[in-house]
């Protein structure tokens, strides 16, 4: 998490990531924005009915295929760097899923537990950029300025046709010759759980029963009341109450200061906000469709995007080594266990609970 | 709350019942596809047998992958206790694993007067009155300390939702605790009760001549009460197409859904008779 950092000249500056409860001090300060960042190159394909007879994409498709057609995952034995031994302060790279609902089980006592369902995508680590590199980029100087720097995997989720994207944006993909990838993402990572561009992440890369912190956008809810948006009791539905159910009232003091201060609770936008939810426990893995089931819910609504990563809280990392760098499936051809459950969780085939 | 059951699938309960001659449960084959292959469809009896395995219509919070795997999950859990088909207007016997019973399972017979939820959510209220007392419970049909659910009497009224029980006569939900489950006579066809019930005097928990009962006795209010629902009512709700269409899932996709289960519970259900079979010739 960043600190606010103050200019001696009393500039404010715009931080990554938000404590909710700061935010109401902080008027000034811009809490999202509709444009991505400059460095970003353009994204999406402006041109719009390019009127292309059936042959033309005939041909155009069969180019795509040919370009893209000779890529094969990553096995464990080709990485070309040498495999670290894990410690407990490594960060392992994290991992671009969707948020496709929520599902109640139970656990083995008969109390419900309220799951979300997160399908792992089909992720593959773009490219590496190492620490002293990354700690000169805007960002990395700002994260890393009173630390040692970390290296950075970008990974990138969900492969599209290259159609829809500008070309500077499917050059970034050239080098890995991979099919350009609508969502891409960057991950903290210590040099020893670097992997090599290509390789792909899946639901295998994190342990049952593992913490795991969640990022995401939360659900957008556009301009609010102040009811729905700051939780005020509003006005008397009636006992002759005019016009005052869902209003805010009174916004300051008469006499004293007297303006209404910075950060003054009122209707305007809620939601679409970065947020993290930290600490959820992973209690069921589906290796055969990449699915993780997390206890608890997640910031965002269902169909979202969300990066997951190893836990941050200090009492729920790791005492073990998990799968380091990533999980590969084994090489002798055994397929790995399709459904794999906390020892907590009640199996759904396996007889009721008696007491 | 959200009706499973859209307000014209009420009036095509009824047409069906007149169509059906032929033992329920016999999967028609379509006309073959373009590859020669027949495909194994589930009847469309479907639908009303086993609601919870359609999700929920919002469009927003749909995902194909996760019904998917809900289905498997549900199917799994059938596979040990048996869920049997039942309707609001079913009498039911639930047996529950209970910490604070003194034999450790707690059975309680009510009549099921709604029922709700999609896939693993699914849900229902039994209704009976114990000692001149009124009691309900909320059952999660996929719960597992659910050891048991027996369907005593099946039959279908002629409301889905029979929440006016609550302001009926007390002998209209009353059950006794011991009832036998009764033999079915034609096995095809679940009968439905035409049965009126008796409304005790108002105050009622709800205006209950607002909402079109058919198993209701003339509830001999004055006048203005239904003046006041006839200004209340909707009556434009009948011809809305869109509205019927989001709250129901599509036929095609209904088709796919029940195609993927219906060989599954055909299974399950085959092994259960021979279990029961096996157990009735090893008793002689």
């Amino acid at each position: 998490m960043l600190s606010i950092v103050f200019h001696k000249r009393r500039r404010l500056v715009r931080r990554l990531f938000f404590n909710h409860e700061q935010v109401r001090t902080m008027s000034r300060v811009k809490r999202r924005t509709t444009h991505p960042p400059y460095w970003h190159v353009l994204k999406n394909n402006q041109r719009q009915d390019e009127k292309i007879s059936s042959d033309n994409l005939r041909f155009v498709r069969e180019v795509i295929q040919d370009k893209y057609k000779n890529k094969s995952p990553i096995k464990g034995s080709d990485l070309d760097i040498e495999k670290k031994e894990w410690d407990p302060k490594t960060k392992r790279s994290g991992v671009i899923a969707r948020n496709i609902g929520v599902q109640h089980m139970w656990e083995k006592d008969g109390k419900k537990v309220v799951c979300t369902v997160l399908h792992v995508l089909d992720n593959h680590v773009i490219r590496y950029v190492p620490p002293e590199e990354y700690a000169k980029s805007i960002i990395g100087a700002k994260v890393f300025r009173n630390r040692k720097p970390l290296g950075c995997l970008v990974v990138g989720a969900e492969a599209a046709n290259p159609d829809r994207f500008t070309r500077q944006y499917c050059s970034l993909f050239n080098e890995v010759g991979l099919l350009p990838k609508k969502r891409l993402a960057r991950f903290i990572v210590t040099p020893n759980a670097v992997l090599p561009p290509c390789t792909p992440l899946t639901a295998g890369h994190f342990v049952v029963g593992q913490a795991v912190d969640v990022y995401g956008k939360t659900i957008d809810y556009g301009f609010q009341g102040v009811v729905k948006r700051w939780g005020f009791k509003g006005g008397p539905a009636s006992h002759g109450a005019t016009k005052f159910h869902r209003r805010g009232g009174t916004i300051g003091t008469g006499r004293d200061k007297a303006r209404v201060w910075p950060g003054q609770k009122m209707p305007g936008h809620m939601g679409s906000e970065r947020r993290f939810c930290r600490g959820l426990k992973i209690v069921r893995i589906n290796m055969k469709y990449n699915v993780i089931y997390v206890k608890g819910t997640v910031p965002g609504p269902t169909n979202s995007i969300v990066q997951i990563f190893d836990t941050l809280l200090p009492r729920r990392k790791f005492t073990e080594a998990p799968p380091h760098p990533t999980y590969f499936p084994p090489e002798d051809g055994t397929l790995p266990q399709e459904d794999i459950w906390d020892s907590n969780m009640h199996v759904f085939g396996s007889p009721s609970i008696p007491v | 709350m959200r009706q499973l059951f859209a307000n014209r699938t009420s009036s095509i309960l009824l047409q069906e019942k007149c169509d059906e001659a032929d033992e329920k449960s016999v999967s028609k084959q379509k006309p073959g596809d373009e590859s020669g292959n027949t495909v194994v469809v589930a009847p469309p009896e479907f639908r009303f047998m086993y609601p919870e395995f359609l999700p929920d219509p919002a469009m927003e919070r749909r995902n194909r992958l996760k019904e998917k795997l809900e289905r498997i999950d549900m199917l799994q859990r059938r596979s040990v206790v048996e869920i049997p088909e039942f309707y609001t207007g079913s009498v039911m016997a639930v047996t529950v694993a209970d910490a604070n019973s003194p034999n450790k399972f707690a059975r309680f017979v009510g009549i099921c007067i709604q029922r709700g939820g999609s896939g693993l959510r699914a849900w229902f209220i039994l209704r009976n009155v114990v000692d001149k007392q009124g009691v309900e419970i909320l059952y999660e049909m996929y719960c597992p300390l659910i050891q048991k659910i027996e369907v005593l009497r099946l039959e279908r009224r002629l409301d889905e939702s029979l929440l006016y029980l609550r302001d009926a006569l007390p002998e209209y939900s009353t059950f006794p605790l011991d009832m036998e489950p009764e033999r079915r006579l034609n096995n095809s066809v679940v009968p439905i009760n035409p049965l009126k019930v008796k409304l005790r005097p108002r105050p009622w928990l709800e205006r209950w001549e607002r909402q079109n009962l058919q198993g209701v006795e003339d509830l001999n209010l004055p006048q203005r009460f239904y003046d006041k629902a006839e200004k209340v009512a909707k009556p434009w709700e009948k011809y809305d197409l869109m509205l019927q269409y989001r709250k129901t899932i599509p036929a095609e996709e209904q088709e796919k859904i029940f195609s993927d289960v219906h060989s599954q519970l055909q299974q399950q259900e085959f092994k259960r008779k021979m279990r029961r079979r096996r157990g009735t010739d090893n008793e002689q």
